[in-house]
């Protein structure tokens, strides 16, 4: 029998459903590749278990608040448990939308112009006499309106019209107390998931981008999780350097964020052939029909295969 | 000591299409992770069982079992026993229904009655009618059947008879398998349809030629205003979903449904196939349970809590919540429907509520389309009403710094103030009926 791994999957956050999909994907993965595999609820009893149980290793499948955010891995690294995925610093950083913008902005990555409001600034500030700004301030309509910290795009409105702009912000202030007004680029959306060998950020290699093509025009929760609602395409259609191009960017967040293992990219690419950031991802989706697991396999690498590769680098971390 | 360890389905993927569309949604999650025992419930729909004296229940347990002993153990028709259905035939009697035994068959509580008819009457893509919001165990059961479900939307005297005349002049006649309502303290809305309404509903299912099902669950819980007949008292054609789960207790799983001889032949088919017929057991039970007149004064004591916590419910929201919020004055029942400004999403309410140590039931889970997503159901029914002022305080705080916010935008000119202008017609009606 080969090492024992815990794959962590569910808790109380809006992502459960996904989580445990993911999960269960995962579990029979490891199970295929001959792991003695545990599969674990982020609930109460959880550090308990771990303890009992004495993994030598934890998948991460968690997404989402506590999973996504630097939490479970603090306490994994307290627990001296080895994790796959990035480390504390890198979730807490790309968790936080607004944050990573900006040091992504320094690294000199398009992103989108965009506006954070906090519900303390609506609140103790009086931020909401100066939505009329809004609009200027990301250099005009449409925006995207999204919680900063949130996943799967729960909570995302798409704002055509300033007098809708209330609307987004109080319901996007619903999941977090922290909102991103963004200006909406337009161009074709990608997904790019990212490899590393899990010792040295240099290593990050892009695997193809996917391509994803809503037939409602948003990418939100309702469209990634409604099946038929969108249309993917796996490698995206893209010319050699357009392909070269984003990968090249995704890379680089990857690098930027400081991520280990793997990450996945968010993007726009515009017109005029550049690769517009959204976000990066440090524990995306590993459902049968995710995108990370869709790159695998246009790269070749099937979905055992991955999970294996991440379940032993995690391995190799053992003090 | 407790484990975090999960087990899966290893046969999903192989089960049949129309489960598809039955989930068990995010919200059941965020319940059971609410299982903590500090956590107050506003969620649940459960009768206050320990108000039932156990001796009144052992007392018809021993004479069950002395006087029909071999009877109770034995299978039984699949209608029902005829003694039970005397019972349900006084209790209907009393409710203004002129019933005899053979107009009736007895049900694993309505519930089964729910999926009996749309089994009986449903291919999948047929439209049904229904309130919007409507009970989600009724949505559970009619969604098993792959139905069109159109929601018709009520106001504080139930139903809306104008919006339910367009639909039917759209679906046109026989242009949906039945008509779906709970007239009495309406599950989730909390309102009760009007005796007007109720004969106006009546003539334009004539004229439509559609079956009207009534479920009828709460209408013995009545705390104040005068009894409004049933709509089976009304037309001998409606069929009518009657429970024992309120007047006596849901644990028995007794109900029965009335309804014109060709619908009972039906049904008994398809009842047969599900059960072969009900429990002997507790039917018996039941007889002698009812054969005393002891349950009235138990009736009166659970009717009469409730109304304490009813009143312990309305007080609570009147101190604790926001001005902005509308909500509806049950008559009786279980439920107070809460409709709150409609930037505020009441799923993601609840995923803090749970945090802060109570539950409620998210809106939208009483629509089949996805509406309700800015109301409530709190339920008044199961805890005290210590726990339900507590609860109310708790949810209160989730809900301020949202409204703060919200009232931040409007003081500033950013929204438009929302007063009962915006509020929907359950709710704003009533308001205007009773401050």
């Amino acid at each position: 029998m080969k090492e024992k791994i815990a794959v962590l999957m569910g808790g109380r956050s809006l992502e459960r459903e996904v989580s445990l999909a993911s999960g269960s994907h995962v579990v029979s993965a490891l199970e295929e590749c001959g792991f003695n595999v545990l599969a674990l609820d982020l609930i109460p009893e959880l550090v308990g278990t771990l303890r009992s149980e004495k993994p030598d290793a934890v998948y991460i499948a968690l997404h989402g608040k506590l999973g996504e955010d630097g939490t479970i891995q603090e306490m994994l690294e307290f627990l001296g448990i080895p994790y796959t995925g990035p480390d504390v610093l890198a979730n807490a950083l790309a968790w936080d939308k607004d944050i990573s913008k900006r040091i992504l902005t320094e690294a000199g990555i398009s992103v989108p112009a965009s506006v954070a409001l906090s519900g303390d600034g609506v609140k103790e500030m009086g931020a909401a006499s100066a939505l009329d700004l809004l609009p200027g301030a990301i250099g005009g309509l449409p925006a995207i309106v999204k919680p900063a910290r949130q996943g799967s795009a729960l909570g995302l409105v798409r704002v055509d019209d300033a007098s809708g702009l209330a609307d987004a912000i109080i319901s996007a202030l619903g999941y977090d107390t922290k909102v991103m007004v963004e200006k909406c680029v337009e161009g074709m959306e990608l997904a790019v998931s990212v490899l590393d060998d899990g010792t040295d950020p240099e290593s990050a290699r892009a695997l193809p981008p996917v391509e994803i093509v809503s037939s409602t025009g948003i990418y939100d929760y309702e469209a990634r999780f409604t099946e038929g609602a969108v249309d993917y395409f796996s490698p995206a259609r893209l010319t050699p350097q357009q392909d070269a191009a984003v990968r090249a960017v995704a890379e680089e967040v990857h690098r930027t964020l400081g991520c280990r293992d793997l990450s996945r990219t968010d993007l726009i690419l515009t017109a005029d052939g550049t690769p517009v950031v959204l976000e990066c991802n440090t524990s995306p989706g590993m459902t049968v029909t995710s995108l990370l697991p869709m790159a695998a396999e246009a790269d070749g690498v099937s979905f055992p295969e991955l999970v294996e590769r991440l379940a032993c680098a995690a391995l190799a971390r053992r003090g | 000591m407790g484990t975090a360890r999960i087990t899966f389905d290893r046969w999903e993927g192989r089960y049949a299409q129309r489960m598809s569309g039955v989930r068990s949604s995010a919200v059941r999650d965020l319940f059971a992770a609410a299982s903590r025992p500090d956590v107050i419930s506003l969620s649940g729909g459960m009768p206050d069982v320990a108000r039932i004296p156990a001796a009144d229940v052992a007392r018809a347990l021993d004479e069950a079992l002395a006087t029909d002993s071999s009877a109770s153990l034995q299978y039984g028709g699949s209608d029902g026993r005829i003694p039970l259905r005397e019972v349900i035939v006084g209790l209907m009697a009393e409710s203004g229904v002129r019933l005899k035994t053979a107009d009736l068959i007895v049900t694993a509580g309505s519930q089964q009655g729910l999926d009996l008819l749309a089994k009986t009457f449903l291919d999948p893509g047929d439209t049904i009618v229904t309130e919007g919001p409507t009970y989600v165990g009724a949505l559970q059961a009619f969604s098993v059947y792959q139905p069109r479900i159109v929601s018709v939307e009520m106001d504080a005297d139930g139903m809306r008879m104008d919006l339910l005349e367009a639909e039917l002049a759209v679906l046109g006649p026989r242009g949906a398998k039945f008509i779906y309502t709970i007239p009495n303290f309406q599950n989730p809305a909390g309102v009760t349809m009007s005796p007007e309404r109720r004969r106006r509903l009546l003539e334009l299912a004539s004229t439509y030629d559609i079956p009207v099902v009534e479920d009828d669950p709460y209408g013995r819980l009545r705390f104040e205003g005068g009894h409004i007949l049933p709509l089976r008292a009304l037309d001998a054609e409606v069929i009518y979903l009657g429970t024992f789960s309120k007047i006596f207790a849901p644990g028995l799983r007794l109900g029965w449904m009335a309804a014109p001889r060709p619908i009972l032949d039906k049904v008994l088919l398809a009842k047969q196939a599900a059960d072969l017929c009900g429990s002997n057991f507790t039917q018996t039970v039941a007889e002698h349970y009812f054969a005393s007149d002891r349950w009235r004064r138990t009736l009166r004591d659970l009717t009469d809590a409730y109304r304490q916590r009813r009143d312990a419910m309305l007080e609570a929201l009147a101190e604790h919540f926001p001005s902005e919020a509308r909500w509806t004055h049950p008559e009786g029942g279980f439920f107070v429907w809460v409709t709150l400004p409609r930037h505020l999403d009441t799923t993601a309410v609840l995923a803090e509520a749970v945090e802060h140590g109570v539950t409620f039931t998210p809106g939208d889970a009483f629509y089949a389309d996805g509406r309700g997503s800015s109301s409530m159901r709190l339920a008044f029914c199961f805890a005290k009403p210590d726990e339900i002022r507590e609860g109310i305080a708790r949810l209160a705080e989730v809900l301020a710094d949202r409204m703060d916010i919200y009232r931040a935008f409007v003081e500033a000119g950013a929204l438009p103030p929302e007063g009962d202008a915006e509020a929907s017609d359950l709710t704003r009606r009533v308001t205007e009926v009773s401050p």
